[in-house]
C-alpha cells in the first residue's frame, strides 16, 4: 500500500531531501524536530512539525520510542530515519514494526545481520564476496598478534560493533599491535557499547569503493553504479564522485555483481550501500562493510543515473517495486560532491557553528546544491556541522573536475567558517586532478602541504 | 519588513541578548516586540510574550507566543495561546517530552489536579506518554492550579505549557 504520511526522523539537508521527496509522490509529512530545529527549512516545508524533545540529541533525535509516538499521534503510516541518528538502529526498526509503520529501510532482522560487521562478513563469506584475510573476535592483544603473525603485518584492527574509525589502529608489526590492541578495544567500548575486536591485514594503497542498491525485499536488488570516497579524513569522506573512475571495467562488473549477490541472499530490503577496500595494485577488490541507509553521498549516484533514489525508497516501502529494472539504469557521465561543513580547518577544523549572514551558493548547469541553509539561518552547535552537499555533474571526470572548482570558487558563505577554501585545495591538486588519490592521500599528502607557501 | 520570519526574530533574540541595552521595543506591522533582562518587566501596552513567567527573553520557544510566525509549529501549539490577560506571577508546567498528556492516572479516574487546588511542587498533575510508558509530571511549584491548557489525550510537545500555576 503507498504510503499516505510519514514521519521524517532527522534534521538539516536530509530532512528537506524527505519532505520534497515526499511531496511529490502526493505523501505528506510530519517533521520530528528538536527544539532547536522548530525554525529549519524542512520545519517549514514539512506539511507539519512536532517538537519532541530538547536540543541535546540523546533526548530528541536519539530517542526511538518519541519518533515512533510522534509518528502514531500524527497518523503517520511511514517513517524515514535519513542517515545517521537512528537511521540503522535495529530497534527503531522493531519499534516501527510493533506500532504498525513501514519503516523506510531495511527489516529489524536484516539491519541486525549486516549492522554487526562479524556477522555480516560471515554472510559476504557465505556469498562468495572477496574479503581481506581477517580474523573472527579476539579477546587478548596476543591473540591478535598470532593471527597477524599467521596473514602478515601489516594488519588493521577493527570494531565489531561499529565503523567510522572507532577502534582502528593500523599496526606494523607485533609490539605496535599489542600496543594499540588496549587502545582500540577500549576506544570501540566507548565509541559502541561493545569492544569487540577483530583484525584484518591492511591494505596499503587502497581506494574505497562502494555500491549504491536498491532491494525490493523480494530477493531482488537493483544497482545504481558505485562511488569512489577514498578522500576521507579521520575515516569521515569529504569528496566522493560517481563511477570509481580508476576500476577497469571487468572490476566494475565484478564489484557490482558482489554487492547485489550479498543482499540479494538475505532478500534486503530498500536502499543500502556495499562498501569495499580496492586495491590498487593487485587490481582487486575486499569486502568491507554494510551501511544499512540512504548515505550522504547519494546524490552523485543520481546524478550519474538520473534516479530519485529517495523517492524510490519511498515507492519500495509502499509496495510499489513492480515497474523497476535494472537494465532501465544506465548510468551517463561523472557526478563528484563536496561535503560543505562549518568547521575551521585553520584550527583543527573545529566545527564553528553561528548564523549564516552571507549565502551565495554557485548556480549553473550541472551544479546542484543538496542544503537547508539559507541567510539568516542557524548553525546550531549540537550537531554534525555539514551544511551543505555540493554535487557537479559533467559528461566526463576531467569535466566535473573543472565544474566543481570553479562552483566552490563562487560559493560565499560569513558568518560562520566553512571548509570551501580547504576544498578548493583539493579540486586545484595535481594529484586529484589526474585521479591518483588513496584512502590515506588527504591525510599523509595533502594536508601536509595544505596552508603551506607554494613551492616555485 | 511586513512579512518577519521566525529567524528574523530569534536573531534578534541573540542579538539584544548579546547586547548591554537592558530594555528593547520593536513595533513594526502586525508585530509589536517588548524585550527586557529584568525579571517581571512588562511593557506598558499589551504584554506580548505569553510566558510571562520567564525572566530573559532567550528560549526560541517565546517566539512561538509572537504573532510573526505564521505557521511554524502547528497542532498542539494551539494550545499555546492562552487567554490575553494572564498575570505575570503565574508559571507554566511544561511538558518535559512529546507525548500524549493525560490528566488522570486511568480512565475514568478523578484528574490528579483541578482548577483552583492548591499544590506542592512535588505535586504530580499529569501523566505523558510515550509508546506506552507512562510518566508522571510534578508540578515544580507551590501554589493553586488556575488553568489547565490541554486537552485530556491531545500529543503535547516539549516544552509545551500544560497548566499555568500561582505560584504561593
Amino acid at each position: 500500500m503507498a504510503l499516505r504520511r510519514i514521519l521524517v526522523a532527522n534534521r538539516g539537508e536530509i530532512a528537506l531531501r524527505i519532505v520534497r521527496a515526499a511531496r511529490s509522490l502526493g505523501i505528506e509529512t510530519t517533521l520530528a524536530a528538536s527544539a532547536a530545529d522548530r525554525y529549519s527549512m524542512a520545519a517549514r516545508e514539512a506539511n507539519r512539525v512536532v517538537v519532541i524533545g530538547p536540543p541535546a540529541a540523546r533526548d530528541s533525535y536519539l530517542n526511538p520510542r518519541l519518533i515512533v509516538h510522534a509518528a502514531t499521534a500524527t497518523g503517520c503510516d511511514g517513517l524515514h530515519p535519513g542517515y545517521g541518528f537512528l537511521s540503522e538502529r535495529q530497534s527503531l526498526a522493531a519499534l516501527c514494526d510493533e506500532a504498525g509503520v513501514v519503516f523506510v529501510g531495511p527489516t529489524a532482522a536484516s539491519i541486525e545481520a549486516v549492522g554487526d560487521k562479524l556477522s555480516a562478513r560471515r554472510l559476504a563469506k557465505a556469498a562468495g564476496i572477496p574479503m581481506t584475510a581477517g580474523s573472527e573476535k579476539l579477546a587478548t592483544a596476543a591473540e591478535a598478534v598470532a593471527f597477524a603473525e599467521g596473514v602478515g603485518f601489516p594488519v588493521v584492527t577493527k570494531a565489531s560493533a561499529g565503523g567510522g574509525g572507532r577502534g582502528m589502529v593500523i599496526a606494523r608489526d607485533a609490539s605496535a599491535l599489542a600496543d594499540g590492541f588496549e587502545r582500540a578495544s577500549i576506544e570501540a567500548k566507548e565509541a559502541f557499547g561493545d569492544g569487540t575486536l577483530y583484525v584484518e591485514r591492511y591494505v596499503e594503497r587502497a581506494r574505497h569503493v562502494e555500491v549504491q542498491v536498491l532491494g525490493l525485499g523480494d530477493g531482488r536488488v537493483l544497482h545504481f553504479g558505485e562511488r569512489d570516497c577514498s578522500l576521507q579524513r579521520r575515516y569521515q569522506k569529504m569528496v566522493e564522485e560517481a563511477p570509481a573512475a580508476a576500476l577497469p571495467e571487468p572490476t566494475r562488473r565484478r564489484l557490482h555483481k558482489a554487492a547485489v549477490d550479498l543482499l540479494a541472499s538475505i532478500r534486503y530490503r530498500n536502499a543500502g550501500t556495499v562498501e569495499f577496500l580496492y586495491d590498487v595494485e593487485r587490481d582487486d577488490f575486499y569486502f568491507m562493510e554494510v551501511n544499512a541507509r540512504i548515505q550522504v553521498e547519494h546524490p552523485v549516484s543520481e546524478m550519474i543515473t538520473g534516479v530519485d533514489l529517495i523517492r524510490l525508497q519511498l515507492e519500495v516501502a509502499g509496495g510499489e517495486t513492480s515497474r523497476f529494472e535494472q537494465h532501465n539504469i544506465i548510468p551517463h557521465g561523472h557526478a563528484i560532491e563536496a561535503r560543505i561543513i562549518a568547521e575551521n580547518p585553520d584550527r583543527a577544523f573545529a566545527p564553528s557553528p553561528g548564523r549564516i549572514r552571507i549565502w551565495r551558493p554557485p548556480h549553473g548547469p550541472g551544479i546542484r546544491l543538496d542544503t537547508a541553509m539559507e541567510e539568516g539561518a542557524n548553525v546550531p552547535p549540537f550537531y554534525d556541522s555539514m551544511i551543505a552537499k555540493l554535487i557537479v555533474h559533467a559528461p566526463d571526470r576531467p569535466a566535473a573536475v573543472e565544474r566543481l572548482r570553479a562552483a566552490l570558487e563562487s560559493f560565499v558563505v560569513d558568518g560562520v567558517s566553512t571548509n570551501i577554501l580547504f576544498l578548493q585545495g583539493i579540486a586545484q591538486h595535481p594529484d586529484f586532478i589526474s585521479n591518483r588519490v588513496d584512502t590515506r592521500w588527504l591525510e599523509s599528502v595533502f594536508l601536509p602541504q595544505y596552508g603551506q607557501p607554494k613551492e616555485a | 519588513m511586513t512579512h518577519i520570519k521566525p529567524q528574523e526574530i530569534e536573531a534578534l533574540l541573540e542579538a539584544f541578548d548579546n547586547s548591554p541595552w537592558q530594555e528593547m521595543r520593536l513595533k513594526v506591522e502586525g508585530l509589536e516586540l517588548f524585550l527586557s533582562k529584568t525579571p517581571g518587566a512588562t511593557a506598558h501596552s499589551e504584554p506580548v510574550a505569553q510566558h510571562p513567567a520567564d525572566p530573559a527573553p532567550f528560549a526560541t520557544t517565546h517566539a512561538t507566543a509572537l504573532s510573526a510566525p505564521p505557521r511554524a509549529v502547528s497542532g498542539g501549539a494551539n494550545a499555546t495561546s492562552a487567554p490575553a490577560h494572564v498575570p505575570d506571577h503565574w508559571i507554566a508546567v511544561r511538558a518535559p517530552n512529546l507525548g500524549t498528556f493525560y490528566r488522570a492516572p486511568k480512565p475514568g479516574a478523578a484528574p490528579y489536579v483541578s482548577v483552583g487546588q492548591a499544590i506542592s511542587a512535588d505535586t504530580e498533575v499529569c501523566l505523558i506518554e510515550v509508546m506506552k510508558l507512562f510518566t508522571s509530571v510534578p508540578a515544580g511549584v507551590a501554589g493553586t492550579v488556575r488553568k489547565v491548557l490541554v486537552e485530556d489525550a491531545e500529543l503535547v510537545e516539549y516544552d509545551q505549557p500544560l497548566f499555568l500555576i500561582e505560584p504561593a
